[in-house]
Order: structure tokens, then sequence, then C-alpha cells
């Protein structure tokens, strides 16, 4: 398995106050991986940390195997959560001036920009003062500036903050294509629904450590509670003459013609069974294993570790 | 290329694409010129016409025209009409509502006891420029000295030869020229002086400027995210300070442009008017002679100026003096989130400056100084007080002051640079608060 990304044991402290705590992630190459924390846990740091912005107190950050070095930046795409552009320049200019800095050569950087405003359909800006775009043009052209040297390794936080869904959409699109491409992105961000549509990999920091980390699928097997939600017709005593000592009834709810229960599985047993210890006396018209969704599993995660601080 | 000719590039080509860096490039000169023609104007000339009426009950004034004039070394007679002022005399006393009504404007009245005393009455309409009543002083001054001369039965030669005054003519035996030289070179050195401190201020605050705005924008992090944040420091330093370089030659360049075409219409004018006010043409030549060998004597002493020395100075220490200044001024932004906030750090920057400047303003008068040379060497004050120091020029005595200085001003700039991208590395992270002193000696010694 070979990782885009390593950041290993990672210690960082400012002025007294931990920002991370032995931190460690691996990132597969080609993969999207979803940073999830609460706000000041410590996602930025480990951030800024990856694009060389700080260094760590200790630890060592691995990017394709080599350690981190310098030249490394110009195979990285960051789109910082706090970003803007310089307000006076025009945007063709701009956009020039972020592409050779990441080391494009002034040709390609004009060739491969007007490829991409002609793709965002915004090459009628390129003489466009920046202080005359909305907040969700400049984005785009922030988008784009991240981008355009075609990263090996894209990281961005909060990339749907400010955007319409039309526009988020098309953001989510190009994510898609550019790892499909073979880009390796880091997705850190707020939006649960994001997370679960892209993400194939996450980590959870809260208060400066990893508390989860794992492919969704794996995450959410650890955060399975085997709980069934069954959709049946008959009467709620035969429900409970069914389930008797085995089967664990959370929530039982009457509507006219049918009824829905919730039902955790205990430990050694499967829906077969439940099933079959039903069917004689209830009409089974589906049932349904109630998979928790990340936004579930970030609160009960960290609410968990939370109380087991304090 | 590079990322830091590319940061300063960028910086550059923003400000100097800027429509006020373009106005200032060509109204600072207009300006400049527009004030130095001004003054020169206001000293001059007062166009109001004068009609002056002297009233003399001795009558020996108007005896007195008859006097010959060129004895007294004079080239030409008292009291002839000339541009704006005319003459006339009477022996008959004139009230104050009489003048009040006449057509005179100025009177002066004088009797046989203001010969003596030099006393003079002079009345007034409206009180005319000290030009023009210092030109009918100096009219009264000379007639009633050569008056004095004659009573007292003295030859007019023995006169001057008794009034011969007084001139110390200066020998410094450490530098073989006179005094008044000297003076004049470190009035030159002023000059620099002033356009170091008023660079060094106006693009020092430039520099702080652009490093808050790079926070408030947001766009620092994408930046740093490509290039060290020492880079973008000296980046931005650098390029500015080539705007600032760039306006002064073309200040140079503009304002010896204006000056000339200014003087050239100025002079032609000059001529024209002498020759309408009936002046002999003859007498041009004189007075052109007179003003060849006065520019004679300001040639050589312009020639004996050391400007190689002192352009050689004013690059090294306009380069240090930035340098120095600017990478604290980068930090100061880098501290702050807003330029209101700067206040509090600014007397570091400003009092030094102001400081070096004072001590060259008064070393200027007076030019051998201690406090010269302490602060000519102390790397805060050096760049302005060494222009002034330079302009006096160096020998073989106290040329180690300049090494010294020179030695030290690197080593601080080098020190101060490494000490503000230590700030400022830190400081453009943290949004959103005012850093205090304590805080900004934590990043200083923060690793990472």
């Amino acid at each position: 398995m070979s990782y885009a990304l390593e950041a290993k044991n990672i210690h960082k402290a400012y002025s007294g106050h931990k920002a991370l705590n032995d931190v460690s992630i691996a990132v597969k190459s080609g993969s999207v991986f979803g940073l999830l924390g609460p706000n000041g846990a410590g996602k930025t740091s480990l951030i800024r940390i990856i694009n060389q912005i700080t260094g760590p107190d200790s630890g060592e950050v691995l990017f394709h195997g080599e350690k981190l070095r310098a030249e490394h930046v110009e195979q990285i795409g960051y789109l910082p959560e706090e970003r803007g552009l310089y307000k006076k320049m025009k945007v063709g200019e701009q956009c020039m001036y972020l592409a050779q800095l990441k080391g494009l050569s002034s040709n390609e950087a004009k060739t491969r920009l007007m490829d991409w405003f002609k793709r965002f359909e915004i090459h009628t800006w390129w003489d466009k003062k920046v202080e005359d775009l909305s907040k969700g043009m400049a984005q785009k052209v922030q988008f784009i500036t991240t981008v355009l040297h075609e990263p090996k390794l894209l990281i961005l936080d909060e990339p749907f903050s400010g955007f319409d869904p039309i526009n988020a959409e098309l953001i989510r699109n190009e994510m898609l294509r550019l790892k499909s491409e073979g880009s390796t992105i880091i997705l850190s961000t707020h939006d649960m629904g994001s997370v679960e549509e892209l993400c194939d990999q996450i980590a959870l920091i809260n208060r400066s450590q990893v508390i989860l980390d794992g492919t969704v699928k794996e995450v959410k097997n650890r955060f399975r509670s085997y709980t069934y939600e069954l959709i049946y017709k008959g009467y709620a005593m035969d429900l409970g003459i069914g389930l008797w000592a085995s089967f664990e009834l959370i929530n039982n709810t009457q509507h006219e013609d049918y009824s829905v229960a919730v039902i955790r599985i205990p430990d050694g047993r499967k829906l077969n069974d439940l099933l079959s210890s039903l069917l004689k006396d209830l009409e089974i018209i589906s049932a349904r294993e109630m998979i928790p969704d990340m936004n579930d599993i970030f609160i009960e995660a960290v609410n968990k570790f939370n109380a087991s601080q304090s | 290329m590079n990322k830091i000719a590319l940061i300063i590039k960028r910086e550059y080509l923003v400000r100097v694409k800027k429509k006020s860096f373009i106005i200032m490039t060509f109204l600072g000169p207009l300006l400049f010129t527009a004030l130095m023609v001004g003054a020169i104007f206001v000293a001059m000339s007062d166009d109001t016409e004068h009609n002056v009426m002297i009233v003399d009950t001795s009558g020996f004034l108007i005896a007195q025209e008859v006097v010959d004039y060129k004895l007294a070394g004079l080239e030409r007679p008292r009291f002839k009409d000339e541009d704006n002022l005319v003459y006339e005399f009477t022996t008959i006393p004139i009230t104050d509502e009489e003048f009040k009504t006449s057509r005179h404007t100025l009177m002066v009245v004088l009797d046989s006891a203001s010969y003596a005393d030099g006393l003079c009455e002079f009345y007034v309409k409206k009180l005319p420029s000290l030009t023009v009543q210092d030109r009918i002083q100096e009219e009264l001054e000379s007639a009633l000295e050569q008056w004095r001369v004659k009573k007292f039965g003295m030859d007019w030669k023995t006169y001057q030869s008794v009034k011969q005054g007084v001139t110390l003519n200066t020998h410094n035996v450490e530098k073989p020229e006179s005094g008044e030289d000297l003076r004049a070179r470190a009035g030159i050195g002023f000059v620099f002086a002033v356009v170091i401190y008023m660079f060094i201020f106006i693009y020092g605050i430039q520099v702080m400027r652009g490093v808050i705005e790079e926070k408030t924008n947001r766009i620092i992090e994408v930046i740093i995210s490509s290039v060290k944040p020492f880079q973008l420091m000296m980046g931005k330093v650098i390029g500015i300070g080539l705007v600032g370089l760039t306006q002064f030659v073309l200040w140079v360049v503009f304002s010896g442009i204006a000056f000339t075409v200014v003087s050239a219409l100025l002079g032609s004018a000059g001529e024209v008017t002498g020759v309408v006010n009936g002046q002999m043409p003859e007498q041009l030549p004189q007075g052109g002679q007179l003003a060849a060998l006065k520019n004679n004597e300001t040639v050589s002493f312009l020639l004996n100026v050391p400007w190689m020395q002192i352009v050689l100075a004013f690059v090294f220490y306009f380069i240090g003096g930035f340098l120095l200044y600017a990478s604290l001024f980068a930090a100061i932004g880098a501290a702050v989130d807003q330029e209101t906030d700067t206040q509090q750090f600014m007397p570091l920057v400003t009092i030094p400056l102001l400081f070096g400047f004072i001590v060259s303003e008064f070393l200027w008068q007076n030019p051998e100084g201690t406090m010269g040379t302490v602060f000519g060497i102390i790397p805060l004050t050096s760049p302005v007080v060494m222009m002034v120091k330079t302009a006096m020029g160096w020998n073989m005595g106290n040329v180690w002051q300049l090494i010294l200085s020179v030695v030290l001003l690197v080593a601080t700039f080098i020190g101060t640079v490494w000490l503000a991208g230590r700030i400022y590395r830190v400081g453009i992270l943290m949004y959103g608060k005012k850093a205090t002193y304590k805080e900004i000696w934590k990043w200083i010694r923060y690793n990472g």
C-alpha cells in the first residue's frame, strides 16, 4: 500500500498549549481523506505542518515515502479555510503570480489558466479586479489557483463554504475528477454529508489527539450498534412475545395499518434469528439495519472522549 | 524564476503601476520646483509700485545727489528710479493728511538731526515688503554716509580704509579648507540625509501596510504555503525599496528638467525686464562678469565636494538603513491586525530615526560635534548622520569612524532582518489578536 502522506507521532506546542499530541495519520495515494474534528482541535496546526508553514516539535512527515522537504510544496496544493486574494490586483495577474510561486513557468501557467477559466466559464474575468468579485466568484478563483499546478496532494480546508449549491456541486465534481486522475485529497470539513459522499478514509482529531481513524466503512462498522428498524403488521403484544428475552426492543411506534419497531440484536445472534422468531405471528414488511451516519459518529466519539477526560 | 524575484517583481509592479505613484512622480518635482521658484519669487519680488516721497527739510540730500556716486563705488546714481520704486524729493514738510490723499505710497522724513543720528521717520499707507524697505534703507544709509564723510572733510578712500571690517578666515588644520565651505558641504550632506530619512519613513510604512494588507486579506496563508515567510518578507522589503529608489531617481531627473526649464524661462524674462526698465545695455555685461565671478567660486566649491563619496555613501546607507528599518516595520505589521494597532510599536522605529535626523541637523550647524561621531557609528542613526559627515569629507584621522559605521550597520541589519523574520513568521498567522511585547519575545525564542 503506498501512502501519499504519513505523519508520524507529531507533537506541537504553542507557548504552553498543546496543539498536537502524538498525532499520526496515513493518507493512501489516490484517496480522499477526511480530516475531521471540532473547532480548535488541532486540524489547522496539522495542516500547517504538512504545508511546512510551521514545523513539528517532534515527529516526522513523509511525502510519498520521502521525508518532507521544501521542494515538496510544489506538489502540494493548499486551500486554507482563511483564504483571500490581493484585492487590488487583476484576476489574471494574480493567478499568474500564484501559479509561478508554485513553480509553473509563465507560459505553462497561462495555458493552464485559460483551460480552467473556460471550464469554469469565467474567461471574461481575466482583467477584472479582485475587489469587484463576489465571494463565490473569488472562491472559484482560489480553487483554480490551488489545483492549477496539478499537485499530487491537495489539502482543502472547508472548500464548500461560501458556495451556492450549484457551485458546490461543481467543486465536488472537480474533486472527484482530480481524484480519478490520481490526486490525493485531504478534506477538512464540518459538512458530514460531503464526508460520507467523498471520503475513503477519515481521522477525527479532538483535543490535539486522533481519537478515531480508518476507512469510512471501518469507522461505521465500529460504531455499528446492530440496531434494526423493522416495519411490520400485527399486534405489539405478539412482537413482545417474539422478542422475549433474546432481543432488546428500543422503541415501537404504531401507525394506522403498520408499526415501526427499533430492535437491537445482541452479540452472537443474527437478523435471521430475529426474523425467524417473529415471522410466525407478524407480517414483516421491511427490515433495515440502522447504520450511524458520520454526523452521529462525530458527536458520539467526541462526547465519549470528552467525558472520559473530565 | 526565483521565488524572491517573483515577489520583488509583484511588490514593485503593483506599486509602480498605482495612480498615486505616477501622480507623485510627476507632481513631486513640480511641487519641488514650484516651492523653490516660489520661495525665490517671494524673496525677490514685490511687484506693487511704490512712489516714495523723501521729505528732507535740511535740503542736504538733494545737494548730495550731485556728489560723485562713482566715488562711493556705486555703478549708478542713488535714488534712481528702478523697477517698481520711484523717488521724489521735497524740502517742504507734508502733513499726515496730505500724505494720505497724495499719490505717494511711502514717505521718509528726515531733518538735519537725522544726518547725525541716522533716525528717519518712515510713513506708510501699507507696509511694503522687507526687500523694498531694505532697498530704501540702503539708499539712505549710503547717502548719509557720504554726506558725513564730506562734512568731516575726510577723503572717501581714507574713510573706506578706516571702515574696513574684520573677517575671520578659518583654517582647519585637520581639514585644509575654510569653515564656511565645510558648513556648506555639511548642508549638501544634510539634503541627502533628509532624502534618506524621508524615504526610509515613507517606504518603511508601505512595507508595514503591505504586511497588514496580506494579513487582513487572508492571502498570507496561501502565499506561505508556497514560499518561506522569510522570502516573502525580504521580497517585500526589497521590492518596495526599489520602488523608493525608482521614485528618487525619477524625481532627480524630472526636478533637473523642470528646474532647468523654469530657470531658463526666468533668466530670459529677467533680461527683458532689465532692458525695458531702461538700464543701460553696457551695464549688463558688468553685472554678467560679476555673476561669472561668483559662479566661478560656486563652481570651484561644487568641484571640491566629494560627490563620488557622497553618492557611494548614499547608496550604501540608503540600502542599509532601509533594510534595517523596513524589516522592523515588517515585523510591526506582522504583530498587529490593523494599522491602528501599530501605535504601541511605532516609537521603537520612529524615535531613533527622528533622533538621527535631529543630530544631522545639529551637525550642519556644528560640523565638528562629538554627537556626530557617536551617532554616526550607532547603526540606528548612522544612515542619516553619516551623509552629513561624508559630505564634510574623510581623512586618515577619522576614516575609522566610517569603517566602523559601515561594519556595524551591515552586522545590525543582518541581525535585525533575522530578528524581524522570526517575529514575522509567527505574527503573520496570528489573526484577531494584538500582540504584547512579552508575546513577541516568545515568538522570537520560539523554534520550528
